[in-house]
């Protein structure tokens, strides 16, 4: 009865035990503690601190990305713009005059307001652009993040068009850097819920093969729909928090490709399809960005591309795939994207 | 006796090939029926067309008393109809159990469920069923790594996980191992004497006659004939395209 029904030998893949649980749950609390104590040791002063808030926005970025880019296998090039989205709404809101001195909302409910109305946007548009498939996806999702772009550039009246918005500024470093820790922290947390969940399988299952998994039953339009909005509500968030920080936003620095692609390279470095994926592969991004800044100025474009290179032919499940092989493939993600996905194996069908 | 799925006229095109013209199919509750047929006769077409995978150019089709001409495939999943694919589908990136937790009967996940973790019940249904089709000892391999002939059973068991009325089964034994074919059929058996309807699409002819109750045979996109396994294998018209056609 055990036996199986080809001769080899039985491999039970030990995938992400509960040893490996441990290690991870421990060394992601000791990161945290020394995160949180941070801001408190001599030395470390407001720029450094407003650095890593942009490094822990770029983290909460990817890890958004990879909802809809890792683990549902749709790869999204506009994701920059649920950002801009949500930094232009929250600016709007806060710097609404009306007649007089008087100051717009206060930054809480502008920035919950931005990060809505960027779910609302995702959601409308993904209703769209969510059947589309590879390729296609990408470039209507890149398409999108520069439409809007465009209207928010054209449309003076209500968002300074080209010449920006002004927010009434606030400088508190240390509480930004801690609402932001906070923020990903949860985000993360939240994320690594998800997975487990019947809800976080059949996003998978969707990547892996969607006419099967809504053959089985998944309604899989609800379900990317679903995820897409989350992504993009979260990525707002952070967009809002990003300019009330900045206390300034203009077309182009609220709606960035830059955003997009590191959140790709990041999730691809870390692990697509994983929950520490995003975060390991964008900090380590951020650090050989640093390095190659520093040393390699001329060329971290080609340094960028080079990494990229490396990635596909060397670690297609990216760094956490070297200790856990449940995240997706690089290699894998392109066969599909492609329309090369579920079919490939196909043991022999008669000719 | 009002038949579980029945399709009227089907049609389904592509371009200027009729890939399946003008088909009338029916299966009654429990009903264990054959279909079978030259290669691109469309069988497989016809499966699409009846799963809700590919829309029709006409006709109609209904399932356990609803009209589902319309509906979207995971709608009919949610009546009961479950299917496998010539070119098996499997999730390939997961575990062989954790393909078979996704294949639950979706209907009763309502958002607490979805939201959910996979309970002990359907862990349990799990094992069960890997047990039954001899896939115990695979449940932690990724499905991508499985033979052929083991991808197929798993899809055969991620039809079964639905709790179906009715299934649809494209060659599930091809790539099979010839001694495991054998177990298919008696697990088919049994499968079917527990109450499911089973629609199956084989080249394997003796397979089809000890096993099912009526055979349809498909001929470039129509009906050819239809009736017990005995009167179609001395059909002629059937002798003429379908073995004929074969044995060239
Ligand atoms: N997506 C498609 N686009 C164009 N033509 C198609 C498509 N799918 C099937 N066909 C054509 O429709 C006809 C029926 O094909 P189908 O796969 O349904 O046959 P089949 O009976 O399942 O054959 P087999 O026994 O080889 O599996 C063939 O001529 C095939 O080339
Ligand atoms: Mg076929």
């Amino acid at each position: 009865m055990k036996s199986t029904t080809s001769g080899k030998p039985v491999f039970i893949a030990r995938r992400g035990g509960p040893r490996l649980r441990l290690v991870l749950v421990r060394v992601s609390v000791g990161l945290l503690v020394a995160l949180a104590v941070l801001p408190t040791l001599p030395g470390v002063g407001d720029s450094a601190l407003f650095t890593l808030t942009l490094m822990l926005t770029s983290v909460a970025v990817a890890v958004n990305w990879n909802l809809t880019g890792g683990f549902t296998g749709y790869v999204d090039f506009g994701h920059a713009a649920w950002f801009g989205i949500g930094a232009y709404t929250t600016a709007m809101l806060m710097s609404l005059q009306t007649n007089g001195p008087q100051i717009g909302w206060p930054a809480p409910p502008a920035m919950i307001l931005g990060a809505v109305v960027a779910g609302a946007v995702a959601a409308a548009i993904g209703r769209a652009t969510m059947r589309l498939k590879g390729p296609y996806f990408s470039i209507a999702m890149l398409g999108t993040f520069v439409a809007v772009r465009e209207i928010v550039r054209v449309s003076g009246g209500l968002t300074g068009g080209g010449v920006g918005l002004t927010l009434p500024p606030y400088l508190n470093r240390p509480l930004f850097y801690y609402i932001q820790l906070a923020l990903v922290a949860g985000l993360v947390a939240f994320t690594w819920w998800l997975r487990g969940t019947r809800f976080g399988a059949a996003l998978v299952a969707i990547r892996e093969d969607e006419v099967g998994a809504e053959m089985r039953g998944i309604n899989t339009t609800r379900l990317k729909v679903i995820v897409f909005s989350f992504a993009g509500f979260s990525t707002g968030l952070f967009g809002g928090l990003w300019a009330y920080q900045n206390t300034f936003v203009d077309p182009d620095i609220a709606f960035v490709e830059l955003r997009t692609v590191d959140a790709v390279m990041g999730t691809m470095l870390g692990g697509l399809g994983t929950v520490a994926g995003p975060v390991v592969g964008t900090v380590a991004l951020f650090w050989l960005r640093e390095l190659l800044w520093a040393n390699l100025l001329d060329y971290h474009l080609i340094a960028q591309g080079v990494l990229l290179i490396v990635i596909v032919l060397f670690l297609p499940r990216g760094l956490v795939g070297i200790v856990d092989p449940r995240g997706a493939s690089v290699t894998g993600l392109w066969r599909r994207w492609i329309g090369r996905g579920a079919r490939e194996n196909e043991p022999g069908k008669e000719p | 006796m009002t038949a579980l799925l029945d399709a009227r006229g089907v049609v389904k095109r592509f371009g200027g090939l009729t890939a399946v013209d003008g088909v009338d199919i029916s299966v009654g509750p429990g009903e264990l029926v054959g279909l079978i047929g030259p290669n691109g006769s469309g069988k497989t077409t016809l499966f699409d067309c009846l799963s809700r995978i590919s829309a029709i150019d006409s006709g109609s089709i209904s399932f356990d008393g609803v009209d589902i001409t319309r509906h979207r495939p995971h709608q009919v999943a949610r009546l009961g109809l479950a299917r496998t694919f010539q070119l098996i589908r499997v999730y390939r990136e997961l575990t062989v159990s954790e393909n078979m937790e996704l294949s639950i009967q979706w209907r009763r996940v309502g958002t607490a469920r979805l939201f959910g973790r996979t309970d002990a019940a359907t862990r349990r249904r799990v094992e069960s069923l890997l047990e039954f089709l001899l896939l115990s000892g695979l449940r932690h391999e990724r499905a991508g790594a499985l033979s052929g002939g083991q991808r197929r059973l798993l899809e055969i068991g991620m039809a079964l996980m639905s709790e179906p009325k009715l299934m649809l089964l494209d060659e599930a034994t091809s790539g099979v191992n010839p001694t495991l074919v054998a177990e298919i059929a008696d697990r088919l058996r049994e499968v079917n004497a527990n109450g499911v309807a089973i629609l199956l699409v084989e080249h394997n002819v003796g397979f089809v006659a000890e096993l099912c109750h009526r055979v349809v045979v498909l001929d470039r996109g129509a009906k050819l004939a239809e009736g017990t396994p005995r009167q179609i294998m001395e059909d002629p018209a059937v002798i003429e395209a379908y073995f004929g056609a074969e044995g060239e």
